[in-house]
């Protein structure tokens, strides 16, 4: 009954929070002065313009999704398994794209390439203009949000292969060499967390609007929003953001076929054992100076483009006069989001493991679905659902923000842990069960603890999505209590261009000191295994 | 597998120590958030207003007003060169229980808008006696104050500029011109102006061959301004803030009024509106700020930043170099018909930018 009763709260969660404000929006769409009016539906489906957003959507989507799952999963063994030189400067390095809003990066690499920008010290300029124009094309999209979804890939891989029992990788190292463990061994048991990885970066891709926005690269989210800032019409964003919805759930169908049938195939220790750590020996340094040489091209060098700007006297006084408030709240905000999606996320993901109750499928597909369509069009859902003479206390205050925040990433929380969850082995609380231990013991004594380091990529994956979130927040935000990614957004505008790149910095320092000190959790080991 | 839970249950693990921490900071951060959560008083002595002028602009009047007033002003801003979705669609998302006292828009279509869709009230301040009856609502639903101009930026490297909007369809210039994304901002609303004061003919004449011309499309005014400052194009139209600005920033560029010869169309002006929202919860404060916003000491303090608006109120001291109002040929137009040409001409624009 206990268990009921809170796995039952972490359905309302998402119910009332995501679904409820969707089911709004799609409601008004289909009805005009009481009358049924399918007009937006018919032009969306009449427009030859579809399919190419639809291709161009599918296309971008999956050439990241490729690129980011490739990229991400060799750094997560270099980094993660190997004993390579400098690898936490390295993780915190890869990982700095992900802590800023992606629409910042994009500027960034622009301002790399702009003509008198930082690589006008070292190409020359017919060169130049070459590659900026490359940039606003679907290379140049694909690049700007592969290397920003890269450290989601390398980071959750990371955690993954922390979890394959050391004495499997011992056992198969004694007839046969790494490279055969790794290729035989690790990776197919880490395999449905990858699988999880590119469907997580396919369908961030599929809902970004920012970056494909800034580069006019057209996709489904720039015509959402063109609907909402050109002409606000509201019914007809909502019906351009349903084909997002629509290619979101047959992805989940996919994986639901794919990799829920076959299980996960990871196994977690009751007790931690660390993980095993590869000595790559006289090939330590070469590895180590090809990966600081990706980083420095995809990572660095934009950021060097922002810093070099943001150098001028005096702008650490005004950053911090703009951007200290915002940073405080931008915090707190992601704090609270970050743990309420941690605890939803955990309870959520046991009922879809156990099919707990009856509507666990409909958790699954309405956080996937809330979690791919455009935050402008669920904010949208959340004013109109939750701005009422009832509802005052709620609405006008940073619990907006927060509702908002556990509607959109519950999904991130809720397949973190389920890939968590579905490492330890039913028997284990089934046992538990059998000595007399109730729910909440068994949740509190075994689940938790083998969980833990899922919970810590839970929160911290969790907190990240919140503290750059700008769709939502951006519609939300009480008057007066705007977040820094909301400040940096609105400071662009006119705003002076070192202002706007100290901004960044702030952002960028701010949160990868944190990230750092919580993923040397993750990275300590325990064993060396030649 | 017993004698673990006992074993566990006789000393607090190590995770449920984590877990006490993790709470301890949720509790931290949600004191925190109590503590900065924007309580102010809810009579008069708050006012929350929403804006759509640049931030770096509109904060320092909002913070003015604050300190003569002892008002505490709640904003949400929002802009125009980014294209958030922001303000426009949550005061007309918020229409049934409006949050916002006062709406401070960048140009008067959106508040044409909102009079439209039943958000703003009527309101005449005192202080919008001076203000030309071209920039105001005739019923005193939004009122004009400190304008753009929209004006042509020119590279200073071009030896014989461009003086009219039409030299944007002129083969002289073929591949050598941009344009913002006609489907946002003072762009739409100046192509919209065109199709008032042309005749949608004529006007849709000049956007073919203006496409014909290979006129290049940019995200905003602001990075038209910046190809333009690069040398990448030879002129774009912007808004007068957008060049101010790169004049300001030592960019090689220099400002046109356009079509300011005897018989010509002359230069769209974009004044900042200000709207009171209908049934807003602090009527008082808001009314107080819109006479604020509506005075000659926020249109000189706007001509003297680095947006350098035009004051709309005759005899507002302005920087050097910075023509009145009087003495700039303006286009005349009617803005409600504007913001209606808008709104039917989007099928069209969409189409012409290559959106269908």
């Amino acid at each position: 009954m206990t268990a009921r009763i809170f796995l039952w709260a972490a359905a309302l969660v998402i119910f009332v929070a995501g679904l409820l404000p969707l089911f709004f929006m799609v409601g008004a769409s289909l009805f005009s002065n009481g009358n049924l009016n399918l007009a937006p539906y018919h032009e969306l489906f009449h427009s030859g313009r579809q399919l190419l957003l639809l291709k161009n959507s599918l296309a971008l989507s999956a050439l990241v999704a490729v690129i980011a799952t490739t990229l991400g999963v060799c750094l997560a063994i270099l980094l993660g398994k190997c004993n390579l030189p400098s690898r936490s400067v390295l993780i915190f390095a890869f990982t700095i794209p992900f802590l800023v809003p992606p629409y910042i990066f994009a500027l960034a690499w622009n301002e790399a390439l702009t003509p008198g920008g930082i690589l006008s010290l070292l190409v020359p300029e017919p060169w130049l203009e070459g590659l900026q124009a490359g940039l606003f094309t679907i290379w140049g999209a694909a690049l700007v949000m592969s290397t920003v979804y890269l450290p989601v890939v390398m980071l959750l891989v990371m955690a993954f292969l922390h979890t394959v029992k050391p004495g499997v990788e011992e056992a198969a190292r004694l007839c046969t060499p790494w490279h055969g463990v790794l290729t035989r061994v690790t990776l197919p048991l880490v395999l449905p967390g990858i699988a999880f990885c590119f469907l997580l970066v396919f369908v961030l891709t599929l809902g970004e609007y920012s970056v494909p926005s800034y580069l006019r690269y057209p996709v489904y989210p720039v015509e959402a929003f063109t609907q909402f800032s050109a002409m606000y019409d509201f019914k007809a964003a909502t019906a351009a953001s349903l084909p997002i919805g629509a290619v979101a759930l047959i992805v989940l169908l996919v994986e639901i076929v794919l990799l829920y049938k076959k299980g996960t195939g990871l196994e977690v220790q009751p007790h931690a054992q660390g993980f095993l750590t590869i000595d790559l020996g006289r090939f330590a340094w070469p590895f180590a100076i090809i990966l600081w040489g990706i980083c420095v091209v995809v990572v660095l060098l934009p950021i060097l483009a922002l810093f070099y700007r943001a150098m001028t006297p005096g702008i650490l006084e005004d950053v911090l006069e703009i951007g200290a408030r915002p940073l405080v709240r931008s915090l707190v905000f992601a704090i609270i989001g970050g743990s309420i999606l941690t605890v939803t996320g955990f309870l959520a993901a046991y009922l879809i493991k156990n099919r707990a109750i009856w509507s666990w499928w409909l958790v699954d597909m309405s956080s996937f679905l809330l979690f791919a369509i455009p935050g402008a069009v669920l904010a949208i859902g959340l004013i109109q659902l939750w701005n009422t003479r009832w509802t005052g206390s709620i609405y006008g205050t940073m619990w907006m923000v927060i509702i908002g925040y556990v509607a959109r990433y519950y999904f991130v929380a809720t397949r973190i842990m389920l890939v968590q969850l579905g490492a330890i082995s039913k028997s284990m609380e089934e046992a538990a069960q059998l000595a007399g231990a109730g729910w909440i013991q068994r949740v509190a004594y075994i689940l938790v603890p083998l969980s833990r380091k899922g919970l810590l990529a839970a929160w911290l994956c969790s907190f990240l999505f919140c503290l750059r979130d700008i769709d939502i927040t951006m519609l939300v935000y009480p008057p007066g209590a705007d977040t820094l990614p909301v400040r940096i957004f609105t400071v662009m505008a006119n705003g002076r261009p070192e202002v706007v790149a100290g901004l960044c910095m702030l952002m960028v320092a701010s949160v990868t000191l944190p990230a750092t000190f919580l993923w040397r959790h993750f990275t300590s080991s325990k064993k060396v295994m030649p | 597998m017993d004698f673990e839970i006992r074993h566990k249950t006789s000393r607090p693990p190590v995770h449920l120590r984590s877990l006490l921490f993790a709470l301890a900071l949720v509790l931290s951060a949600l004191s925190v958030a109590g503590c900065s959560k924007e309580q102010g008083p809810q009579g008069e002595k708050t006012v929350v207003v929403y804006v759509s002028e640049d931030q770096v602009f509109s904060q320092p009047v909002l913070k003015e007003f604050e300190k003569r007033t002892g008002i505490r002003v709640r904003a949400v801003y929002d802009t125009e060169e980014t294209k958030s979705t922001g303000v426009m669609n949550r005061l007309l998302a918020e229409k049934d229980n409006p949050q916002a006292d006062v709406y401070w828009a960048n140009e008067p279509i959106r508040a044409q808008v909102l009079k439209q869709e039943g958000v703003a009230e009527s309101y005449v301040s005192e202080n919008a006696r001076g203000i030309p009856p071209l920039f105001k609502d005739p019923d005193g639903y939004w009122t004009g104050f400190s304008a753009r101009a929209r004006v042509l930026i020119v590279n200073k490297g071009v030896k014989e500029e461009p003086r009219s909007i039409f030299d944007l369809a002129s083969s002289r210039w073929k591949g050598r011109a941009v344009i913002a994304n006609p489907l946002f901002g003072t762009t739409t609303a100046h192509i919209a102006a065109l199709f008032t004061v042309l005749g949608d003919e004529k006007a849709r004449a000049f956007m073919e061959s203006m496409k014909e011309n290979q006129v290049a499309i940019s995200t905003s005014n602001g990075e038209s301004a910046d190809f333009v400052a690069s040398g990448r194009y030879d002129f774009s139209l912007v808004d007068s803030d957008d060049a101010v600005n790169r004049i300001r920033q030592g960019r090689p560029v220099r400002m046109v009024y356009p079509d300011q010869g005897k018989g010509e169309l002359g230069c769209f002006i974009v004044p900042n509106v200000v709207v009171l929202i209908k049934g807003c919860p602090h009527p008082k404060a808001a009314r107080k700020l819109i006479d604020y916003l509506l005075s000659k000491e926020v249109e000189r303090q706007l001509a003297f930043a680095d947006c350098a608006q035009i004051p709309l109120h005759k005899g507002v001291e302005m920087p050097r170099g910075m023509k009145p109002l009087e003495d700039i040929r303006i286009m005349k137009v009617d803005y409600a018909k504007v913001a209606t040409k808008m709104l039917e001409i989007q099928p069209f624009l969409r189409e012409w930018a290559g959106l269908k």
